[in-house]
């Protein structure tokens, strides 16, 4: 079943006159508990188009439908209302409040949803317990390694349950023993919870955790790759050769 | 782009940003112009009490550039904290540290003699305005009438220089003192590491409250009796002030994190969104904030304070007078009255009189004493009150062993106040009469003459009376012993009475008081002060409510990212906005109402000292100030908005 299914979007920024077309067109479907990334160079139109998929930008053409609500001409609140509902955030930076523990910070998707008391502590157990970071849930963010940090940040985009879990760059500031920690993390709990993860990065090592790659050059689908029955490594290969394909500035003279 | 668009670009950008700040500046440059015209401006004499009209508000201007530097100051340090990322750029584009001063200087020539010069114009508009409200609060009848004069001009002019100079100076140094590497980390480094709440500070913040607790215990303890001799009450005084002034750094410092900490542990990390939005600002950052928020709460007491104290001597002023001079006129010398009558009756105007006869009494009242006020110089074996028949007094008969007091002033009472009943004894030269103690009444019946300031009258029946006439110590009479009240009968020409008393020439000894004319004197002096008072509060006010609304700006810059975080968790703005509302009812209000309960303590203490009526006057001056102080947590919460709608 899709769980997001994507049709012709188009985004630009600017004004009539200086009009600068970011995504131009694209077509994406995803399936119910997918691992996905999207690959691209800089500039390629990746992180805007886990913007506008994650609700965060609007689309300046097209339709996107996640569990089978179109969200393109949704309003601000009702937005608001499905982003805490249906969908999780990794950022690259981790994107943490300083002030809060790491319990409390696991914890706000909750306290949106009014969750009650008892069944927020439970989750709280489970889902830091699968990420390691249960030791760790009365320390201050900045009292804990960034491996530490991303898990954190994974946890509070998993405990609510959402339909689809969108991570930007997640592995971007992480030294490449807690990149792969956390990726190892995320497929885990892919596997165990039927979580669909969207993976915007430009590492191929990262990429090849997933099952599926999107490669996006200059707002369009150039290709993309399925994992299938490959095994990681074939798959990395895969991944480096696409993108040596891709990548570059194409010489036309 | 040349110099000159920076310079003007960064005006423009600013200007937007600041208008508060602009807002402030324009309101001290004119208040401080218009209270200096006030001084030169020779209308003034008429204002004049016993409390000198120019020379008070010399003083009140002082205090007033007093207060507008350290505000100037203090803004101008934040702003250049804010703009360090700026100075850092042109640094690194290769201008020199000397060229990036002179930019920014002339900027702030601009904006702030601008703003001067606009505060010199609304000033002098304003003054007019100003004086008039002197005049109806001291109830001078003047006609307000004001020239512009250059002395006044070039006075402020030169303090505003002088002020902008120190600015000048501060952003030399703090350019000088940076590096462009530090320049740009400025503002990350100002903030302190989040850290857990130790048990140090939860000592502190224990300690920090009973230190308050402790001043309000000893402050309604102080005229009580319990501290009677001067150098005690003084140690108290002090004592007081010590303990709330370090007790209230301290509840900066840790009791609010202690406090916001142990409700925290209870939730057991399941925050709702006004817990998260108020916890940084209010468990951290106030924390960073201690001395700043204990000068700002300290002075807003004190504001406070003094605001309702005067304004309850403004307001009791009627009945002061009234306690103080039972009747319209009041005099101890029979020429004296009878002249006095003759002019009356040759103006036509109708008047009561009424002859009392008094003698002085020495008093045995230590049966009926509360409090032991030995160190006081004080005996309770001879206090000496004055003395009259039951006959003197309407609807009043007593038996030949009772005596009943009357009039006893509110401050006497606080500080030794009487039994209901009980034993006394009334002392002649010879002979000791013991009487029964009836209790007190609230009318006064002689004027402040005879009771010595505030003591209470003594009425007995007419035989003791005369008995005691008879046996009277001439030591402690006075010297007049016949209290002569006149009262006209029609109120409407009380003030003619008033002007026929001021005409007559009576002679300096002789005591001669009219009600009408004390009540006016005292309506001069305590409306002076309320004026100077009040509009010192309210640059006090509006000053620290600038900073902290400053403050505000800072934080929310710095917290845009957790907005963010949040939105895209999927709170919505509304969501965002009524936290936001909730951590600013904390961030202005905690120190409001730690301000509030220090003046509310203060003005308990001591009130009787100044008036008669404590609650309305308080209560006035507190919700007014309450009121005037919430817009800006009003206008942080509008500028909130527009930070969190940026955010996303």
């Amino acid at each position: 079943m899709n769980i997001l299914e994507a049709k012709k979007i188009h985004k630009s920024y600017g004004n009539k006159f200086n009009k600068q077309e970011v995504l131009k067109g694209l077509d994406i479907n995803i399936q119910e508990g997918e691992f996905m990334s999207i690959m691209g160079a800089s500039g390629s139109g990746k992180t805007t188009l886990l913007n506008v998929l994650s609700s965060i930008d609007k689309i300046s053409n097209g339709s996107i439908i996640i569990d089978g609500k179109e969200i393109s001409g949704m309003k601000e609140k009702k937005l608001a209302e499905f982003r805490k509902n249906h969908l999780g955030f990794i950022f690259q930076e981790y994107n943490l409040l300083d002030t809060l523990t790491v319990k409390e910070n696991i914890l706000l998707p909750l306290s949106i949803t009014k969750t009650a008391n008892n069944e927020a502590a439970q989750k709280f157990d489970t889902v830091a317990k699968e990420l390691g970071i249960y030791e760790v849930k009365d320390k201050y963010p900045n009292e804990i390694s960034g491996g530490q940090k991303q898990r954190t940040s994974a946890a509070r985009a998993f405990i609510h349950d959402p339909s689809i879990i969108f991570a930007d760059e997640p592995t971007g500031a992480l030294d490449s023993k807690s990149a792969s920690d956390l990726l190892n993390k995320l497929s885990e709990m892919n596997k165990k919870r039927k979580a669909t993860i969207i993976m915007v990065t430009h590492d191929p090592v990262a990429a090849s955790y997933c099952s599926r790659v999107i490669f996006i050059k200059d707002g369009q689908i150039y290709t993309q790759l399925n994992k299938g029955e490959e095994s990681r490594q074939t798959f990395f290969k895969d991944i480096m050769k696409t993108q040596g394909v891709l990548g570059g500035v194409q010489n036309e003279h | 782009m040349s110099i000159n668009q920076l310079i003007f670009r960064n005006l423009k950008k600013n200007l937007k940003n600041y208008y508060l700040y602009v807002f402030a500046l324009v309101f001290s440059a004119s208040l401080y112009f218009a209270f200096v015209t006030l001084q030169y401006d020779p209308s003034m004499d008429k204002a004049e009490g016993s409390v000198k009209g120019a020379a008070s508000i010399k003083a009140a201007s002082i205090l007033l550039v007093a207060i507008v530097s350290i505000f100037l100051l203090y803004a101008n340090s934040i702003f250049i904290k804010r703009r360090s990322k700026e100075i850092g750029l042109f640094q690194l584009i290769g201008m020199t540290k000397n060229r990036i001063f002179r930019i920014l200087s002339v900027e702030n020539l601009i904006l702030y003699f601008c703003s001067v010069f606009l505060g010199i114009f609304v000033g002098f508009a304003a003054s007019k305005l100003i004086i008039m409200i002197l005049f109806k609060i001291t109830g001078v009848q003047a006609i307000a009438t004001l020239q512009f004069s250059f002395q006044p001009l070039i006075q402020t002019l030169i303090v505003f220089s002088a002020i902008y100079l120190f600015i000048m100076l501060m952003n030399y140094a703090f350019i000088k003192r940076q590096t462009i590497l530090s320049l740009f980390r400025v503002t990350s480094m100002t903030e302190g590491k989040v850290k857990k709440v130790s048990i140090f500070e939860m000592i502190i913040g224990i300690f920090g409250i009973i230190l308050i607790i402790a001043g309000y215990v000893v402050s309604s303890k102080l005229f009580d009796g319990a501290f009677s001799q001067m150098t005690e009450l003084f140690i108290a005084m002090v004592f007081i002030l010590a303990s709330v002034i370090i007790g209230t750094y301290l509840f900066y410092k840790g009791s609010v994190s202690f406090i916001f900490n142990i409700v925290r542990k209870k939730k057991n990390g399941y925050l709702n969104i006004n817990e998260v939005l108020s916890l940084s600002s209010i468990m951290f950052r106030m924390k960073s904030n201690a001395i700043l928020l204990t000068i700002i709460t300290t002075v807003s007491a004190l504001a406070i304070g003094l605001l309702s104290l005067s304004y309850i001597s403004y307001y009791s002023a009627e009945k002061m007078a009234q306690s103080s001079i039972p009747t319209d006129f009041s005099m101890t010398d029979m020429k004296d009255a009878d002249t006095f009558k003759e002019a009356l009756t040759d103006s036509k105007i109708d008047y009561d009189e009424k002859v009392i006869d008094v003698i002085q009494v020495d008093v045995n009242v230590k049966e009926i004493m509360e409090t032991s006020l030995e160190a006081v110089n004080f005996d309770p074996d001879i206090m000496t009150v004055p003395v009259i028949s039951d006959e003197s007094v309407q609807g009043i008969n007593l038996a030949d062993d009772e005596t009943l007091f009357s009039g006893y002033s509110n401050m006497m009472e606080k500080i030794m106040s009487l039994k209901d009943s009980g034993k006394i004894e009334l002392k002649g030269k010879h002979e000791v009469i013991p009487q029964t103690y009836m209790g007190l009444n609230d009318d006064t019946i002689l004027s402040y003459y005879f009771t010595s300031g505030g003591l209470p009258v003594a009425i007995v029946d007419q035989t003791i009376f005369d008995r005691l006439k008879k046996d009277i110590d001439p030591k402690i009479q006075k010297v007049s012993s016949v209290n002569i009240g006149i009262d006209v009968k029609d109120k409407a020409e009380l003030e003619k009475a008033n002007d026929i008393f001021n005409k007559m020439s009576f002679k300096e000894e002789h005591v001669n008081d009219s009600q009408f004319e004390m009540f006016n004197n005292q309506k001069k002096n305590m409306g002076l002060i309320m004026f100077i008072v009040g509009f010192l509060g309210l640059t006090f006010l509006v000053t620290s409510g600038c900073i902290l609304y400053f403050k505000q700006m800072d934080e929310s810059e710095g917290e845009k990212s957790n907005y963010t975080i949040l939105r895209k968790l999927g709170f919505t703005r509304g969501d965002l906005l009524r936290g936001i509302q909730a951590k600013q009812v904390f961030n202005f209000g905690i120190p409001l109402v730690v301000g509030l309960l220090h003046s509310y303590f203060a003005v308990q203490s001591g009130w009787f000292l100044f008036g008669t009526e404590v609650w309305t006057p308080m209560i006035i001056v507190m919700v007014l100030y309450t009121v005037l102080y919430s817009i800006f947590g009003i206008l942080s919460v509008f500028h909130y908005k527009k930070v969190i709608k940026e955010s996303l």
